[in-house]
């Protein structure tokens, strides 16, 4: 290999327009052809084609080209496809090297000659580089064929379904005591208005009983190491101080409790009370009470009367209060996120007097109020009396920059559709007004739904609600209607904020854990917008539901679906090519500081006896992830970081300027 | 024609953050100066001293590295190790008479196309402004 | 009636798109009526500059000399006399005859910047006066600057003259750093607000006074020896609270005067409704028919059984008063600013 004399092909895609209309393509071509190293240098229309990749792989096997630059898009776009190309025509594939005219230069550039100038330094640089690339090889480590689940939400529900009837094993963590998440609160869904909870249960009940998925609830991923096929996770399973064996779910604990009705119910979002041992709603999976320790007497004054009543009221003797937590190590293959939203919180709106009224609801109160297995089973009553009049203000933290939200939430403008339909189905002569700023009704059934709720005679009035005040035991819900131009008033007994959906408050913890990243609307951020929406960053961790983005329930489930392939798709595979851009010690000048130790996250190198009392660093394969931070650290320079080696960043250096 | 000075610099960018902000900037066709001209490196933890003071010994008049936000990183803490050596060259090349203006440490997201065009430009007026490394006008 | 209706903000932008601007600007009515409070600026979801965009008409018009002569004059008298109220400058610490103020030429800790109207206005004069007791009581080293106190320019900018408020400006800073003055505490809170947000290159502490008076409270310094056994409520000022988030200092003194009990309105703190003293009402009136939003105002605070209504603002406490008085409610309801209760207490 050392004594192998280099020769380039040099292959300037003119990206149809999109490079060519920029740079002028033949000049980079004849600029590059005659440096050192170069036999030839072609230009073609669309390098990334079948055929242009055709035109690399003969010359390959007809003019023994050892080294391809290909001077392209971006290299996070088609160095994979160039890598496969000429490893299909024998060469390894880590000797193809992409010099970035594109997004870097014909896209951000407009003067035809100052691009065209940059374009063949950017070659220049990497035929640089491609003259000392060296073969790498690249391992296979084995895929682990067991999934981790974090949320059980319709997202993670969906997903862990999915991957579990494919065969694998699936690790479901949910936080709360049940799975379920928020679309387990919502009455019925837009715009088909079927029973959330009757299309959810049965989804609830088959995680349950599904053979190869293990449910982890009131739990919490608390730390994620290793790599794609082989995470090792720790997950925290909080005590619950009820065994789960032995409870039937009888209640008898929550009707002793002495806290009874009053605690704050999460599940029923402040509109409903519940026990200290409680379980958060009737179709709950598990259907297993716990006691909650934040709020138990016994657990925060170690006194409840003479002996904790849920114990003595326990007929299957399920009362732990010895439960300590427990931690879980798995061994995990793949990672699916589906961490759900938080709701926005309406505060944050003081017009709207939100917090400071009763009548004034949020989106999700109202459901909870509305759903007949709510604290009122249904019935919708304001201080004993059915409303009269309802407003619903929509856009409440969603497309506002007052608040920093600049997006649309997506589901508020057919939630509140259909809010308003229920109203109208229990309460026929209730007058309803709806304020809006646009209607964005994009879904399937959508614009349909919304015609029907105009015509059963809900009044849309086009105008933002700039403020709520009290009127009397009524409030006056003050506006401008845009459309006409002039101020409005509507009198309400009760008002609805379609509140929108915001990434969870702990979200930076998540991303700390996984090593993901975020877009600038604080969601998830996936791989590529539109080509990769269900992976990250990272290898084998793949992201579905409202944690990337707000969406309602069938995009939800669909991205779920897909979250669930690509993990699968990896799991099925079995192996996983491992970084072969890894660091490497040369054990000759390395002199033992251990400085390599020190700087490496991931406790890739380490210092072993070469010679009784010589000790010499060593970097482990699999745990080196290649960031090169111990080249750098290394003050004998001892470490070279395979394919960004000193000499080669040099080289690329003296090229470009 | 004498086009007055443009200054040449070098990018180092890391490949997960700043890379593809610069790539996002592109998609999204935001334009920038063509001075800057980058290097690809997984990490801004790779970059080494070397690297820096190579570029402004083969000419380069000014040096932008461009990493993740802090805590963002691929690599854990790549880029705070990044910044620390970076305050020991900053020093260095203060020392050199290189100055310290000309050597800048900034942190870009994926997501920030728009970012990594103004930081640039911004980068490359200010380069511009402080002239020649060398004293070679490129004219 | 709950508030005023016809100033529509939306219309004059998009006129403004596709029109001369100048035919918006001298076509429309209604220009004046804004008090740049920002209720709306601070709801906008897609942040339009409102408050910039009616100030920038403004200036249209006071670049082109067709303003209504009550604003022309307020701008004239500022240019003179260094105050809107086209009183002599040498009348300007008259207030304080008596009071055996030092001149914050001899060195304080603190520069009371008293204000234009709290130093010509015989009402807001008690004010100014009841600050300086306070002050005096706790022990506060602090001085004023007399005679050489000069408009803060805030209300100028916003009846459309930015030339003279920057002009002020600088001469304020270059006053304040001649005397090496590192702290200024404001009656007024548009003072408060144009010291803080508004001058640029400033690099002095600027405090309202009730956030200085609850500071004194809170350490102990003040100790009230009176009982005010009263049903108060408290009148947010918007450049005091909309637009600067203060609302909690003048609610911690009220709460701590014995025997106040304090009461809320329905719309306070960011909910506060305008008294409409702010932008350059002070010297012109609305030329809208509707209520005026501070008799509604009044009729809030009667409606939550205040018999005090406090505030701590000059043009909120002129305002309201006004109300008061041209009502004739003075038998259940007494408009006082937050210092007069104080001072009354301690």
């Amino acid at each position: 290999m050392e004594s192998e004399e280099i020769k380039i092909g040099v292959y300037v895609c003119h990206c149809g327009i999109n490079i060519g209309s920029t740079v002028d393509v033949e000049q980079v071509r004849d600029s590059v052809s005659e440096l050192p190293n170069v036999s030839i240098s072609r230009d073609f229309k669309y390098m990334c084609s079948d055929p242009g990749q055709a035109l690399i792989r003969k010359d390959i096997e007809e003019r023994g080209l050892n080294r391809v630059v290909v001077a392209a898009c971006s290299p996070r776009m088609h160095e994979p496809t160039f890598r496969k190309t000429i490893q299909q025509a024998g060469l390894n594939p880590y000797c193809v090297e992409i010099a970035n005219i594109r997004e870097q230069c014909s896209w951000v550039h407009e003067d035809k000659a100052d691009a065209t100038d940059k374009a063949v330094k950017l070659v220049c640089s990497a035929v640089a580089k491609a003259s000392l690339l060296e073969p790498l090889e690249e391992k296979e480590v084995e895929i682990a064929p067991r999934a981790l689940v974090i949320g059980a939400g319709i997202a993670g529900i969906q997903a862990s379904l999915d991957i579990a009837d494919a065969g694998f094993q699936v690790y479901l963590v949910e936080r709360e005591p049940s799975i379920g998440g928020h679309m387990a609160q919502l009455d019925k869904t837009f715009p088909t208005l079927d029973c959330s909870a009757c299309i959810m249960t049965p989804k609830m009940v088959e995680v349950e009983r599904h053979p190869n998925i293990e449910l982890l609830t009131y739990s919490k991923v608390i730390e994620v190491g290793g790599y794609i096929g082989n995470f090792n996770v720790k997950v925290k399973k909080k005590p619950r101080y009820i065994n789960m064996d032995r409870c039937t779910g009888c209640g008898l604990c929550a009707e002793a409790c002495r806290l009874k009705g009053r605690i704050t119910s999460e599940f029923d979002v402040g509109m409903g009370k519940r026990s200290a041992s409680y379980i958060p709603f009737p179709y709950a999976v598990p259907s297993k009470y716990t006691i909650d320790a934040e709020h138990c007497l016994f657990l925060t004054k170690g006194k409840c009367g003479k002996s904790p009543a849920c114990k003595d009221a326990c007929t299957a003797d399920a009362v732990e209060f010895e439960q300590k937590e427990e931690i879980v190590e798995l061994d995990i293959g793949t990672i699916v996120v589906a961490t759900g939203f938080d709701l926005f919180d309406a505060t944050e709106k003081p017009e709207y007097g939100y917090g400071l009224y009763d009548n004034v609801l949020s989106g999700l109160e109202f459901e909870r109020l509305v759903s007949s297995s709510g604290p009122t089973q249904g019935k919708i009553a304001i201080g004993g009396k059915d409303p009269k009049d309802v407003v619903f203000v929509q856009c409440v933290g969603s497309r506002d920059k007052s608040v920093g939200n600049e997006y649309c939430s997506r589901v508020c403008c057919m939630y509140t559709a259909k809010q308003a339909y229920l109203i109208h189905e229990k309460l026929p002569d209730a007058r309803l007004t709806i304020f809006y700023i646009d209607i964005r009704a994009f879904g399937k059934g959508f614009e349909e739904f919304y015609d029907r709720v105009r015509e059963e005679g809900v009044r849309y009035i086009r105008g933002n609600v700039s403020e709520i005040i009290k009127k009397g035991d009524r409030l006056l819900v003050m506006a401008e209607d845009t459309l006409l131009g002039e101020p409005i008033d509507v009198e309400a007994d009760l008002v609805v904020l379609a509140t929108g959906i915001v990434p969870r408050a702990d979200v930076r913890e998540l991303m700390n854990l996984l090593k993901i990243s975020q877009s600038p609307d604080g969601f998830l951020l996936e791989a590529h917008p539109k080509l990769r929406p269900v992976d990250t960053a990272s290898d084998g961790i793949y992201i579905a539901g409202c944690c990337q983005g707000p969406k309602d329930i069938p995009d939800t489930v669909a991205q779920a679906k897909g979250a669930a392939s690509s993990a699968m798709t990896k799991m099925s595979q079995g192996k996983v090519k491992v970084e072969a851009i890894i660091a490497s010690v040369d054990p000759f000048i390395c002199r033992g500081c251990g400085r390599c130790v020190e700087a490496c996250e991931y406790g890739a190198p380490e210092l072993q006896e070469a010679e009784p009392g010589i000790l010499v660093s060593e970097v482990n394969d699999s745990l080196c992830k290649g960031c090169g931070a111990c080249a750098v650290a290394c003050p004998c320079r001892a470490i070279s970081m395979k394919h960004f080696k000193n000499e080669q960043i040099f080289s690329q250096i003296e090229a470009v300027i | 024609m004498n086009k007055g000075f443009e200054p040449n610099i070098v990018g180092f960018a890391c490949n997960w953050c700043s890379y593809a902000g610069a790539d996002l900037a592109g998609t999204s066709r935001i334009k920038y100066p063509p001075n800057i001209k980058i290097i690809r490196v997984m990490c801004t933890g790779r970059v080494t001293p070397a690297f820096i003071l190579k570029s402004f010994q083969n000419g380069a008049d000014g040096v932008l590295v461009a990493g993740c936000h802090p805590g963002d990183c691929h690599y854990i803490a790549g880029n705070l190790k990044c910044e620390k050596i970076m305050d020991v060259v900053k020093r260095l090349v203060g020392i050199l008479g290189i100055g310290k203006e000309r050597l800048r440490l900034e942190w870009v997201s994926a997501s920030e196309g728009g970012r990594f065009a103004d930081v640039v430009t911004e980068f490359t007026e200010q380069v511009r402004e402080l002239g020649p490394l060398s004293g070679k006008s490129q004219g | 009636m709950f508030r005023k209706s016809h100033f529509n903000i939306r219309k004059f932008i998009y006129d403004a798109f596709d029109k001369d601007m100048a035919k918006v600007v001298f076509e429309k009515v209604g220009i004046w009526d804004c008090t740049t409070c920002s209720a709306c600026l601070n709801k906008c979801p897609k942040g339009v500059d409102t408050v910039g965009f009616v100030t920038g008409l403004r200036q249209l018009m006071v670049e082109d000399g067709r303003i209504p002569p009550p604003i022309r004059d307020a701008l004239k008298s500022v240019s003179i006399h260094k105050n809107p109220w086209k009183i002599g400058a040498e009348e300007r610490s008259k207030w304080a005859e008596g009071l055996e103020i030092k001149n914050i030429s001899e060195g304080a800790d603190i520069l009371y910047f008293v204000g234009c109207t709290p130093a010509y206005d015989a009402r807001l004069q008690k004010v100014a006066r009841a600050i300086v007791g306070i002050m005096n009581k706790a022990g506060v080293d602090f001085g004023i600057l007399g005679n050489e106190e000069g408009c803060c320019g805030s209300e100028i900018r916003r009846m459309g003259d930015p030339w003279t408020f920057e002009y002020l400006a600088k001469e304020n800073i270059e006053t304040f750093k001649k005397y090496n003055i590192r702290k200024v505490v404001t009656t007024s809170p548009h003072c408060f607000n144009t010291f803080k947000n508004e001058y640029e290159g400033a690099d002095f502490e600027v405090q309202h006074y009730t956030e200085l008076i609850a500071g004194l409270i809170e350490e102990g310094r003040l100790a009230f020896s009176r009982e005010i056994n009263k049903t108060v409520t408290y009148h947010d000022p918007c450049f005091l609270g909309k637009q600067n988030k203060i609302f909690d200092p003048p609610r911690k003194i009220l709460a701590s005067i014995p025997g106040v009990k304090l009461v809320e309105m329905d719309r306070a703190r960011e909910r506060s409704l305008c008294c409409e003293g702010g932008g350059g009402r002070m010297w012109i009136e609305s030329e809208d028919s509707e209520d005026r939003l501070a008799k509604i105002r009044v009729g809030e605070a009667m409606c939550v059984q205040a018999q005090i209504l406090a505030t701590a603002c000059p043009f909120c406490l002129l305002t309201l008063e006004d109300v008061v008085k041209t009502e004739e409610l003075e038998e259940s309801i007494e408009v006082l600013d937050i210092a007069e209760l104080v001072i009354k207490a301690l």
